[in-house]
């Protein structure tokens, strides 16, 4: 087997178990009992949280900043194309130039934040060295596998590049890619209890 | 010695002990969905305009995010792998008497917990939370503010938090009592004080007795006309305030909650109703049985709900026509963003006002009048509240309303303050108040 996918494994395997062991810390913090009586439905806050909560109607933070929204949405859709690359790549199907197109898109959005981040004083100011590292590792990862799609022999340096990424990933904020979805079902449990989640008007 | 004195001269004695407490109540804290959130944040900002704080005066202290990483530092460095091993990368810092003054000037000096941010959250951070977390902490540290420690103390010692007398209470309710006697012209007209076995025992802010009078007594005129079978207690159980929320010591908290569950079983009520109060709506009817561990063998409802249920169900009738003013509506965060209570003061409102105008944004999305969280009881952070409220007052200049309705009292003051303040010349009123001159026969 070629040494760099079988180091993708690797690391892949690394970053799954880190991820699990963190989210197992997380859960031996236990679960909050609640005595009072619900006025909502805890469940239905779930749902919005994952699908209407999310959407610029929904959050002003959204609308105000619609420039870095659309930089975010582009971002993370190229890092998913550039994992289904990944994905293709493992199993020897090949990397569609179409989906190498989207993970390049992904990339300038990748550039843009971070461009941001490192010209805003305030951005800046709640950053730490993480951050940025986080940031050129998931473009660095997208830009490659779309320049992969495109250029085959970069593709050693895109796998390298993936070794870094899935190692690093627990470690940072990347760790996000877990901790989104307890944290979005933590909210729209809360709101969704109490009545206020999916709004009333 | 002046409040901040005494908070400054303690955080200059803190000892490595007190570190050790304050971080052992903060972990204390933390559940499976706190140790979630703090692992979440994306460092992306975009909660900054979110808050009022940093609306008014954009610092970068003044980001949500901002005040989160202050407390997120220290979980990282004392609570994960990364955080001890790498602390630079990941920006971790150890509890120390700088951090511990960031905190105290983070989560008592520029959040009023009202939780705005947390709906604008890219992830949907509960801010809120873990500021709570860090305020407990900080209490453990001996870092509560104190002139919010001393309302917190007041209930504790009094059972109120004006340190009203038995006496004073008393003679106050008798004295509405003739008010409303000869506003209705019905010498029946009661404010029942401790009458066993009354459906509703009815709760009100210190604030109406002390300041407000006609607060009270436009409720209890409510009551009257929908022939309610009501009481009010006069020992300890009386007051719905719990500034334990906001200390957020819950043991207090809790012994605060006490007191309205023993009214409740002194007089044998079937539903407690907790007046025109947003911390204290959210405390008796959200957080009293978290803090008590158990939950109620009562029913909590706000006065809000009750004068919807009677409108839809005929026992009250309003005329709009006496309201031609044009109305608007402050939601107060813990009543509605937080509290869910968020139609029945409408429905109530527009059966009762004839002009009745929506700030922009509302319900759930409105912006905190500034003084929430206890900030009503720090002195030390006066002016950053009145600052911080110009966010409200905008909101109001905006509808060119009038008349402010809110169904709560510390809002009452702060809006109060900002009517001076910002020149707004405006009058502020309860829901209670708005109806009671609404009652037709
Ligand atoms: S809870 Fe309210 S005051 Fe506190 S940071 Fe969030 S938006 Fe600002
Ligand atoms: S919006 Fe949420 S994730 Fe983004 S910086 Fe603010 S708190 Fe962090």
């Amino acid at each position: 087997m070629n040494p760099l996918l079988a180091g993708v494994m690797l690391a892949t395997i690394w970053c799954a178990g880190a991820l699990v062991v963190l989210y197992m810390r997380t859960k031996a913090f236990g679960v909050r009992q609640l005595h009072s009586r619900p006025a909502g439905d805890a469940r239905a806050g779930v749902r919005y949280a994952f699908t209407q909560g999310m959407a610029p109607q929904a959050k002003e933070s959204v609308r105000m900043n619609p420039l870095s929204y659309l930089a975010g949405m582009l971002y993370h859709t190229g890092i998913f194309a550039g994992l289904a690359l990944l994905g293709l790549k493992l199993s020897g199907l090949g990397t569609p130039r179409v989906l190498g197109i989207v993970a390049l898109l992904g990339a300038t959005g990748g550039i843009a934040l971070l461009g941001k981040r490192m010209f805003k004083a305030h951005l800046r100011g709640i950053s730490c060295p993480d951050d940025f590292v986080s940031n050129l590792l998931a473009t660095g990862f997208a830009a490659l596998a779309g320049i992969t799609c495109f250029l085959p022999s970069f593709a050693s340096l895109w796998l390298i590049e993936t070794i870094a990424l899935l190692i690093y990933a627990p470690l940072g904020k990347i760790r996000h890619c877990l901790f989104f979805f307890p944290t979005r079902y933590h909210f729209g449990a809360f709101f969704g209890r109490r009545g206020v989640l999916p709004p009333t008007a | 010695m002046s409040d901040v004195d005494e908070l400054e001269t303690r955080l200059e004695a803190l000892t490595e002990a007190d570190f050790q407490r304050g971080l052992e109540v903060f972990r204390s804290k933390l559940k499976e969905a706190e140790a979630a959130f703090l692992n979440a944040c994306v460092h992306c900002g975009l909660c900054a305009e979110s808050c009022h704080y940093y609306r008014m005066d954009p610092v970068l202290e003044n980001i949500p995010a901002a005040k989160l990483e202050t407390i997120a530092a220290v979980f990282k460095r004392h609570f994960t792998t990364m955080g001890k091993v790498a602390p630079g990368l990941v920006g971790a810092r150890s509890m120390d008497k700088d951090m511990a003054r960031a905190w105290v000037d983070a989560v008592f000096g520029r959040c009023s917990l009202c939780g705005r941010c947390s709906l604008n959250c890219t992830v949907g951070i509960l801010l809120p939370r873990l500021f709570r977390a860090a305020r407990a902490a900080l209490g453990a540290m001996g870092l509560t503010p104190p002139d919010l420690q001393a309302t917190v103390d007041t209930a504790l010692k009094h059972g109120n938090n004006m340190a009203i007398t038995r006496e004073d209470w008393v003679e106050t309710v008798q004295w509405i009592e003739e008010e409303l006697q000869m506003e209705t012209g019905d010498p029946e007209a009661r404010l029942p004080l401790d009458k066993h076995g009354a459906k509703i025992l009815f709760t009100v802010n210190p604030r109406e007795p002390k300041f407000f009078p006609l607060s009270l007594q436009a409720s209890a005129k409510v009551f009257w006309a929908a022939k309610e079978d009501w009481t009010l207690t006069a020992d300890h159980g009386w007051d719905l305030t719990n500034y334990g929320l906001f200390n957020c010591k819950d043991e207090e908290a809790g012994l605060i909650t006490q007191n309205l569950v023993d009214a409740m079983a002194r007089l044998g009520c079937e539903t407690l109703v907790i007046g025109e109060c947003g911390h204290g709506f959210a405390s008796a009817r959200w957080e009293g049985e978290e803090w008590l561990k158990q939950g109620f063998p009562f029913k909590v409802m706000s006065i809000l709900e009750l004068m919807d249920e009677y409108l839809r169900d005929g026992r009250i009738k309003v005329d709009p026509a006496k309201h031609p003013k044009k109305v608007t509506l402050h939601d107060p965060c813990n009543l509605v963003r937080h509290g869910g209570i968020c139609e029945a003061q409408r429905r109530v409102l527009r059966a009762s006002a004839a002009d009745f105008v929506e700030m922009t944004p509302n319900r759930e999305h409105n912006f905190c009048c500034g003084g929430g969280g206890g900030q009503l009881a720090m002195g030390r952070y006066k002016a950053r509240r009145l600052n911080s409220g110009g966010m409200k007052a905008q909101q109001i200049r905006d509808t060119a309303a009038e008349v402010v309705v809110t169904p709560c009292h510390n809002c009452v003051d702060q809006l109060g303050e900002l009517n001076k303040e910002y020149k707004l010349k405006v009058q502020i009123k309860t829901v209670a108040e708005i109806v009671a001159d609404a009652l037709v026969p």
